[in-house]
């Protein structure tokens, strides 16, 4: 397997394939580039420039780190060395930087002082002043540790991703001796911000690592403080990380929990207050200046997504969106009921995710339920979804759940409600060694008076009710036969009863998926001609897979239009002469993340969809367990279909990529700007008014006098 | 796609599960009534019961507890479905019958899981076969029910083969060959890969050389080949028709053949995306189908999508009542073409089985025997005189172990075994206690073997010109005696003579004098 990896990756040309770092980092340039959108609420943009930090974090914990521990002379797919890559993510990471903080500082900052003003310990006033003397005191003085080190000592001591403060000491009164240094990690138990007592409404908040500075005499009795620095250092998460891993860095950080804490330093970020201590710093990481980064203000921007959410300032903010009742499922049904002829999509965010959780809840409590099987890849413990399914178990059912422990986050609240779910029967099963189930689905067995029927749920997001009301999502609601069999046997290998069956209507990777993905470009090559011209459309997350790459230049330059709407990372190149000419990328960034992956192939007019758990990219392909399922009945194939032209004429949120590796930002010409995700929220909107007005309109007639 | 049929009675889900050379497979079935059903899940795990039985004679321990822990997955699975433990069916086939610890193997997984598991003789897996074929032929293929076909069902340690001249079965063999266990004997000769096709030839050669003798092969345009390979096979190169089976034609047959043995297994695990078992049985096993194949002037293979568990479905469901009758007269086209092989005189087994029934049937309430009883008396009436052919002298012995050691389609080896002692004692010495082969029997066969013997010889006696003089008989009780009235196209004093003699055992047996009229 591996030898046939490196075979392959020898016969791809470089020039071919787009730098897959350097392509995260322009995603993550396009979601600064939404932070930098005046006429968004200033809070919304706060929440962006939040975001960029905490996906530049995991991008060196993991990516970095992998890249570093390349041999020197292996060369990326995009033929670059690990020094090139590493030099070309420098540039590219203090560009945005630097982008980051002006925004924060020149914009978004004042924008919103009358609201919330941020103040530096010398503007206080004295109760503010007196305040933070008591905080100090009583709550953050207890919490510190300071460490002394010596010149010569090693970065062992800087924790991954935590803030640390480096003190130069002198002796009190005695100037002429050596200086000695300490560091004080500020403890991540405490809040970033403090909020100061004001007169009005508004908010005051000092930053801790200045409450910590302007009290740290206190920590060293006998010392005058010289000299200090604000700084963190980012560490490897995982020593061996898996080359083939990608941007999901969510998962991959999760993964690495445990073991991250160990790893070497990839990266030093300082405040610009000490030159001297910053030398010295970086003598004690053996990091180039290439991986040392000045932060013109506050470090590390994660915390600042608070604000966002701080009670009365909804002026400064969009109002939170409502998801409407799909359209698919009207209110009040019994979804069982519904679903006996006709399948369902709902479309998450914009619809609700709350038929699914009344959907196992029913089936929990209804009597014909014979059996529930789930795969639950990240599933807060006060999910509905788990006392759905312990319900379900009490209540006799048989209730299978398929727990990926290799996504967990909070390992022991994780640990809680597996207990809880096995406690009450429940049959959990921990996936596979070596391989993460990624995919999402869901089955119910219900025995009625026509015979056994299944009812599944297809979903390229995970059965999560919050993540539900910000990743855009696509689920299938079937009890079409061939799928929901398919379904039940893809049950049976992941839940150990069977060995890995061979499907025809859905398609399982490792096994089968990427094949199918390549079979599907293929037809399209060998079909199109000038009078019916092939046509391919996608939405991905990613697209990283060198071979289904190659099968979309191919099927370029048999003809086929080729249309890819990628969030992240793209390492094909589109546009170029001779090898990508109809081949068109762009990528949306708003305020929902996009997440829901779909497939569409024009089979000569018999057009075919696809949904799936899967992005192209070599680990999920062939080292995952995920699902490619068909939409096959006509209205919701339209309704795809649309979805996808909408996004590929969305002209305010979209930027396309250039055969260069940029991404321009589409903008209105002459026609309406099309922003895809608003005109989703308003179609949602206006189904629901639709259902109010319509109600109005059905009248009762009367064939009999009224008694 | 969303047909749902209407009934209003509760529907009943049976599970079954086939204890294989290869793997351990298992299908839950809903089911619609007499020979109809849907299944609704399916499992399967690879499992070396056959390696280990056809290397060592036993089933290791490390094979045994798999065994165990895969069956106690698949009744966690079954729990699921709530279904009621009677309607569990546990089969094992080749590796399971052969293996030599297998009574304290079954035991074990008794007491463990409480599953009771039936071990599949050669024939009843031939029959299963059939009827599975039969089940799933009978509606899109009309004609195959008057084809000359040649069925065969590869398996992990055995292969089916059946016959059929005209729809008629005319030879049913089980044979000592399978995949698992070519490949295992391969293995253990020689690690040179193209040995296995002439090794193979050697193999089944005389195989088809009896078949010959049974039936021209090159008469046979239609051959159905049922098993895993062929269904991969079919799935890769043939086309589906009516959801049903699959038609395969033999030069695409042969040109993916060619191309899995160009290939590694690991390539064969990667392209076709099945087991590493699953790859390593397969070029063995479709060099089975072709070898058989190409004695046949069949041009095509139709790929049926049905297996053994199929027909015990089809038994389930009470689906084979239909075929009952089918069936039994397969029996009785199998026995003839026994006969035949053995240049017997037809008219005078035929005359002879006519007359036995007659008798049999009159006297259903001194015997009380079953109609299972009377095909095994049709049948023994049938090849009474077999061993003529061996020699005419003492030819009750002769036909007795020709027909205990041929295959007729059907009958299970206990059933062979109450025919060829009825064939024994058609005439010469009544049963007694140095008999070995009737004291062999367990004592309801013996007296089954006692009365049907009786019969067979005053039918015999009736026909003792092989004239078939006897157009029709009249039997009538009166009290102790029975009254034969016949009806005779010419002289009778030959069958007269010979009722004299032959009567004693009849009229010991029954307490009946025979009084012919």
């Amino acid at each position: 397997m591996n030898a046939k990896r490196k075979t392959t990756k020898q016969r791809h040309q470089p020039a071919q394939f787009l730098d897959r770092e350097l392509s995260w980092l322009e995603f993550n340039a396009r979601v600064l580039g939404e932070a930098l959108q005046p006429e968004l609420p200033p809070l919304e943009r706060l929440k962006f420039l939040s975001i960029v930090s905490s996906n530049l974090d995991e991008f060196f914990m993991v990516r970095v780190a992998a890249v570093r521990s390349r041999p020197e002379t292996a060369t990326s797919l995009a033929g670059m060395m690990p020094a090139e890559t590493l030099q070309a993510i420098s540039e590219r990471v203090r560009d945005t930087i630097a982008q980051q903080y002006k925004c924060l500082l020149e914009d978004l900052l004042p924008a919103i002082s009358t609201r919330v003003k941020f103040s530096r310990p010398a503007e206080h006033n004295a109760t503010q002043r007196q305040f933070v003397h008591d905080l100090f005191r009583n709550e953050i003085f207890p919490t510190l540790t300071p460490l002394k080190i010596g010149a010569n000592a090693k970065l062992t001591f800087g924790r991954n991703l935590i803030l640390h403060i480096l003190f130069e000491l002198t002796p009190a009164g005695r100037p002429d001796e050596q200086a000695q240094m300490a560091v004080v990690p500020v403890p991540g138990s405490l809040d970033r911000f403090c909020n100061l007592p004001v007169d009005d409404k508004s908010y005051c908040c000092t930053l801790i690592e200045d409450i910590i500075i302007d009290n740290a005499a206190a920590l060293f009795p006998g010392y005058e403080i010289t000299d200090h620095l604000v700084w963190r250092v980012t560490r490897d998460a995982d020593p061996g990380v898996d080359e083939e891993r990608d941007e999901d860095f969510v998962a991959a950080m999760a993964e690495m929990l445990v073991r991250r804490q160990h790893g070497g330093p990839v990266r030093l970020e300082t405040d610009t207050g000490s030159g001297p201590l910053l030398q010295k710093l970086q003598a004690m990481t053996n990091l180039r200046p290439r991986d040392t980064y000045l932060i013109p203000g506050p470090i590390d921007l994660k915390p600042f997504v608070k604000l966002a959410f701080l009670p009365g300032l909804d002026s400064l903010r969009q109002k939170p969106w409502q998801p409407q009742q799909p359209r698919d499922i009207p209110k009040n049904t019994d979804i069982f009921e519904l679903l006996q002829d006709r399948d369902a999509l709902i479309h998450l965010p914009y619809e609700s995710f709350d038929p699914i959780i009344q959907l196992l809840s029913q089936a929990a409590a209804d009597e014909h339920v014979l059996a529930i099987k789930i795969t639950l890849y990240r599933t807060s413990g006060d999910s509905p979804i788990i006392d759905a399914l312990a319900c379900a178990a009490v209540n006799g059912k048989q209730v299978t759940a398929v727990v990926e422990l290799k996504a967990r986050f909070d390992e022991e609240q994780n640990i809680g409600w597996v207990d809880k779910l096995q406690r009450v029967g429940v049959i959990v099963i921990y996936g596979i060694a070596e391989l993460k189930i990624h995919s999402k689905a869901c089955m119910i067995v219900r025995r009625e008076r026509s015979g056994i029927q299944r009812y599944v749920h297809l979903g390229t997001g995970n059965y999560n009710d919050r993540t539900a009301r910000l990743y855009s999502d696509l689920g299938l609601l079937t009890t079409n036969e061939q799928i929901t069999y398919e379904t039940a046997l893809f049950f049976n290998s992941i839940t150990g009863y069977s060995s890995v069956p061979g499907l025809r209507h859905l398609a399982m990777a490792p096994v089968a998926l990427k094949s199918k993905v390549i079979s599907l470009i293929r037809r399209e090559s060998e079909r199109t001609n000038h009078h019916d011209p092939g046509s391919i459309m996608a939405k991905l997350n990613s697209l990283a897979d060198p071979d289904v790459i190659e099968v979309l230049y191919e099927a370029s330059q048999a003809g086929v239009r080729i249309q890819l709407n990628i969030r992240g990372v793209c390492q094909l190149v589109p546009g170029v002469k001779g090898l990508s000419d109809n081949i068109r990328v762009v990528s949306i960034v708003d305020g929902f993340l996009e997440h829901s992956r779909i497939l569409c192939v024009r089979n000569g007019g018999a057009e075919e969809l696809y949904l799936s758990s899967a992005d192209w990219m070599p680990r999920n392909l062939e080292h995952r367990v995920e699902l490619m399922f068909p939409v096959e009945q006509d209205n919701l194939k339209r309704r795809l279909v649309d979805l996808l032209e909408l996004y590929f004429s969305d002209n305010t949120n979209s930027h396309e990529l250039q055969s260069d590796g940029t991404w321009i930002r589409q903008s209105p010409k002459r026609g309406r700007q099309v922003r895809a995700q608003e005109r989703l929220c308003q179609s949602a909107l206006q189904h629901t008014e639709s259902l109010k007005t319509s109600s109005h309109k059905k009248f009762t007639v009367r064939r009999g006098p009224p008694s | 796609m969303h047909k749902k049929p209407t009934r209003k009675k509760a529907i009943e889900l049976v599970a079954v599960i086939d204890i294989g050379s290869s793997a351990i497979r298992m299908v839950v079935a809903e089911m619609h009534g007499p020979g109809s059903w849907k299944v609704i899940d399916g499992a399967d795990q690879p499992v070396g019961l056959g390696r280990d039985v056809f290397l060592s004679g036993t089933i290791t321990r490390a094979s045994a507890t798999q065994t165990l822990q895969i069956l106690q997955a698949f009744l966690e699975q079954i729990a699921g479905w709530q279904i009621k433990p009677e309607n569990i069916t546990a089969i094992g086939t080749s590796a399971l019958r052969e293996a030599q610890n297998r009574d304290m193997f079954v035991d074990k997984i008794a007491l463990r899981t409480g599953l009771e598991i039936s071990i599949i003789e050669g024939v009843e897996a031939n029959r299963l076969t059939y009827i599975a074929v039969r089940n799933a032929l009978r509606m899109v293929r009309p004609g195959f029910s008057r084809a000359n076909s040649v069925i065969i069902e590869v398996g992990g340690g055995s292969t089916e083969v059946m016959l059929l001249h005209a729809g008629r079965m005319v030879a049913a063999h089980t044979l000592n060959t399978g995949t698992v266990r070519l490949e295992t004997e391969i293995k253990t000769v020689t690690g040179f890969g193209g040995y296995l096709e002439r090794f193979l030839r050697e193999h089944v050669r005389s195989t088809l050389e009896t078949l010959d003798t049974e039936f021209k092969l090159k008469r046979v345009k239609t051959f159905v080949a049922v098993g895993g390979d062929a269904r991969l096979a079919a799935h890769e190169v043939g086309r589906e028709i009516a959801d049903a089976y699959h038609v395969v034609d033999k030069a695409a047959f042969e040109k993916f053949l060619r191309r899995l043995q160009s290939m590694s297994t690991d390539e064969c695990v990667q392209r076709l995306h099945i087991s590493y078992a699953d790859a390593e049985a397969l070029v063995p096993g479709l060099l089975i189908y072709l070898n058989f194949m190409d004695d046949t002037s069949a041009t095509e293979m139709i790929v049926p999508t049905v297996s053994i568990r199929d027909g015990v479905l089809l038994g389930l469901s009470q689906g084979t009542d239909e075929f009952k009758e089918e069936f039994n007269s397969q029996i009785i086209a199998s026995a003839i073409s026994l006969g035949n092989k053995y240049g017997f005189d037809e008219a005078h087994g035929r005359q002879t089985a006519k007359l036995a029934l007659q008798i049999f049937d009159h006297l259903q309430s001194e015997h009380g025997l079953d109609a299972h009883r009377r095909l095994l008396l049709e049948v023994a009436a049938l090849v009474h005189d077999i061993g003529r052919f061996v020699n005419a002298r003492d030819h009750h012995r002769h036909s007795e172990y020709v027909v205990a050691n041929s295959e007729i389609f059907g009958l299970h080896e206990n059933e062979l075994n109450v025919v060829s002692n009825v064939v024994r004692f058609h005439r010469s010495s009544p049963p007694n206690k140095s008999h070995i082969c009737f004291m062999g029997l367990s004592t309801e066969d013996r007296i089954v073997v006692t009365k049907l013997a009786a019969i067979l010889r005053i039918a015999d006696a009736l026909d003792r010109g092989h004239q078939s003089r006897i157009r029709k008989i009249e039997l009538e009780s009166f009290g102790d005696e029975l009254s034969i009235r016949c009806h005779p196209h010419g002289d009778l004093a030959g069958e007269r003579m010979a009722l004299v003699t032959c009567s004693q055992m009849f009229e010991d047996l029954f307490g009946m004098k025979i009084v012919p009229e």
